[in-house]
């Protein structure tokens, strides 16, 4: 599970009767607290006579399952009761890729379905996808997957309606230190020095959970293509070339560029050294990505020692897995393209089960695109110039990510001294 | 003091088939016998003194095979012509609801089930505190939960016979009903025994009692709040000179009636009588004067 499992789990529950005169919500509360978990009250209507019974209803938090589990039996036998206490409905999916009409659309956080009175947590949090709950396995207990619509078949049972589930809010910003970046903050004005230390930190803090073999603590990179028009590419492929990187998205335009830099010195034909466009250099990019089709594969092209420098020949060599996503743009594509968007979603589905820091750097398309894939506790940086994509991923539900507005060059380039140059001497 | 405006006519059950057959509580050894004859011979003395003190005193018919019958507190709930039949928690006890709804229909009273399934037994979890006339307030259940009836049918009951409910924690089983920890005495005292309540409770009995009488860990042990008020006099199963003193200074006759058999099954006087004339609407309290003012008399017994 990503780190965002360590948020709090909580459950709406509802407390009736004369519970204000017989001090039972004082009860209550007073052993919620106890038990070292908290509560908000989201409605509370006090009875008008001494006839009028008053009804409250609260959102109650534990650090976690088991402990939420153990309070709300303890507090039920004062009457209080979860709201929601009804199994998830399920109906099955009428045809491949078609859900019910009312299926269960999803968060990007920590899902709970209930299935014969008892919750069972989802596999990784997806937004806008379905829940799907397999029968009973041979350890004698359902499984729930989140399930993108074309990827579900027939006559799989899928969560309709909105009983019987439940999410997992992610411990707020100052629930603890470690997840202070959990809040969608956009500035350009905080110092950039605090951004480079925090993204650092949180680099280094992936590579000790990644150290631990229990799963997690991945880093994925996503590019856009300015990374290497303002010359961050040699910072980024310092860091995949030391191990700071895991998995990399991008699109045809990155590649293209990244190799075109190191094959020829340009970027969309405009010399990187010089800043000036090269004789030809408008078409430099096409024959890149013509010489990279005649050898049938970026891996190809670096082993046939074509490819000798650049993020994508330091991924082949290090093995680090990456998928470029195509559009309808792309000039040639490289073989390496998916040009399939939906085969392109899947194939960034499955890196994804280990990555708990995503740098979203200099995209706006591929950000957004794997911001909708990634669950909330994932803990993502964007940086960019225009503080405008930053917005956008939050506005589309990525409320975790934290916006570093500023040149992606000189910030890469910093964050690779700090990371390599303080590991291994460099810079 | 004002005497309790209920009390004067019970419902009791004669103990031809009683005895100790299962344990539900923790007075009850299936080894310890209680004596038969001198069972019957209690039972008499209880319903002698009852009568003595001005109450009438009505029988239901035993039946092999139910030994708490015994215990009418636990039938049900009466308030005016309505009876709320029992859902007993314990299976050994449920036989004995059809018996109770099937005297209380026969003489006219219409039977109202609880909603839900959730346990509740009848007047061993619930009493009616009276108001003293002219108070902001009309009478109250204290109604204990936890150990046999659960909260949440008790909160129904409040709404069905719209009469506010205060619900007490019984958090030691020794005091398995709240009639082990309280009973009313009039209008401004009760006795109350703290050692089967939590903060809460003593804090909720406190502000609704204006004297109460706290019982001592003896007293309390002793069954002493398992009494039966007929007017002014209070027939107990025991009592101590503390405890009689005080109840003397408040005006109250003490009558021990012993039924030290009974106490082997965790019952004493008040588990061996239902008093079936409970009114807990303002117009049927004693003096008739309207409480609160604001309950429309048509949806007193209107039930859901």
């Amino acid at each position: 599970m990503s780190a965002g499992g360590q948020g709090a789990c909580s459950e709406v529950v509802r407390l009736d009767g004369h519970v204000v005169d017989s001090l039972l919500l004082a009860k209550v509360l007073d052993a919620i607290v106890d038990a070292g978990a908290t509560y908000e009250i989201l409605e509370l209507e006090m009875g008008t006579t001494v006839l009028d019974e008053s009804h409250v209803r609260m959102r109650v938090s534990a650090p976690d399952e088991a402990a939420l589990d153990g309070l709300l039996a303890d507090v039920q036998v004062h009457g209080v009761n979860r709201e929601d206490g009804s199994d998830a409905e399920l109906v099955e999916a009428p045809t491949d890729g078609v859900l019910p009409a009312d299926f269960y659309s999803t968060t990007n956080l920590a899902t709970w379905v209930r299935v014969d009175g008892r919750w069972i947590p989802s596999g990784r949090p997806e937004m806008d996808c379905a829940l799907v709950v397999d029968p009973v396995s041979s350890s004698g207990a359902s499984a729930v997957r989140v399930v993108p619509m074309h990827r579900v078949c027939a006559g799989e049972r899928v969560v309709v309606g909105w009983r019987g589930v439940r999410v997992e809010t992610p411990a707020r910003a100052d629930d603890a230190e470690g997840f202070g970046f959990m809040t969608s903050e956009v500035s350009s004005e905080k110092p950039k020095a605090v951004s480079l230390t925090r993204v650092a930190a949180s680099i280094r803090e992936a590579r000790d959970r990644r150290a631990r073999g229990t799963g997690g603590g991945q880093v994925l990179a996503v590019c856009g293509p300015a990374v290497v028009h303002t010359g961050a590419a040699p910072a980024l492929a310092r860091l995949v070339r030391d191990g700071w990187v895991q998995v990399l998205f991008a699109g045809n335009g990155f590649a293209t560029h990244d190799i075109e830099s190191n094959v020829l010195g340009t970027s969309l034909g405009v010399s990187l050294g010089e800043g000036v466009l090269s004789e030809h250099g408008h078409a430099n990019h096409l024959r890149v990505i013509n010489e990279v089709r005649r050898f049938g594969s970026i891996a190809s092209a670096v082993e046939a020692g074509w490819l000798r420098g650049g993020v994508l020949y330091e991924c082949v060599r290090a093995g680090v897995p990456f998928v470029l996503g195509g559009s309808v743009r792309d000039d040639g594509p490289l073989p390496d393209v998916i040009s399939d968007t939906v085969a392109a979603g899947d194939a960034m589905r499955a890196l994804l089960d280990d990555v708990d820091v995503a740098m979203m750097l200099a995209t706006t398309l591929h950000a957004i695109a794997t911001g909708n894939l990634l669950p909330a506790g994932v803990e993502t940086y964007c940086v960019d110039i225009n503080q405008a994509v930053v917005t956008k991923l939050a506005d589309r539900g990525s409320h975790q990510a934290l916006g570093i507005v500023t040149d992606v060059g000189l910030f890469m380039g910093d964050l690779a001294d700090r990371l390599c140059g303080a590991e291994l001497g460099h810079g | 003091m004002t005497a309790l405006g209920w009390g004067r006519r019970f419902l009791l059950c004669r103990p031809v088939h009683f005895t100790v057959a299962y344990e539900i509580n923790p007075y009850m050894h299936v080894q310890v016998h209680p004596d038969p004859d001198l069972a019957l011979a209690q039972h008499e003395a209880l319903v002698a003194n009852l009568r003595a003190a001005g109450a009438e005193v009505e029988f239901l018919e035993p039946v092999p095979g139910l030994p708490d019958l015994v215990f009418t507190a636990n039938a049900g709930v009466v308030d005016a012509g309505v009876f709320v039949p029992s859902r007993f928690r314990h299976p050994e006890r449920q036989g004995e609801t059809v018996h109770d709804t099937a005297w209380f229909s026969a003489r006219g009273f219409r039977v109202s089930p609880l909603p839900g399934d959730e346990p509740f037994e009848g007047a061993g979890d619930v009493l009616p505190f009276d108001a003293e006339p002219g108070a902001a307030r009309g009478p109250v259940l204290v109604a204990g939960y936890r150990t046999r009836s659960a909260v949440g049918a008790q909160t129904s009951l409040g709404s069905m016979l719209r009469v506010p409910v205060r619900t007490v924690e019984l958090t030691d089983e020794r005091f398995y009903h709240v009639d082990l920890v309280f009973c009313p005495l009039d209008e401004r005292r009760a006795l109350v025994a703290p050692q089967g309540l939590d903060r809460y409770g003593c804090r909720v009995l406190s502000e609704l009692v204006p004297e109460p009488v706290w019982l001592t860990d003896d007293e309390a042990t002793s069954f002493c709040a398992n009494s039966v008020v007929v007017g002014d006099v209070i027939v107990m199963p025991g009592c101590t000179p503390r405890l009689g003193r005080i109840l003397e200074d408040a005006g109250l006759s003490v009558v021990v009636s012993p039924v030290g058999e009974f106490l082997k099954a965790g019952g004493g006087c008040r588990c061996l009588t239902l008093a079936l004339d409970v009114d807990l609407s303002s117009a049927g309290r004693r003096g008739g004067a309207p409480v609160g003012g604001s309950v429309d008399e048509s949806l007193v017994h209107e039930l859901p």
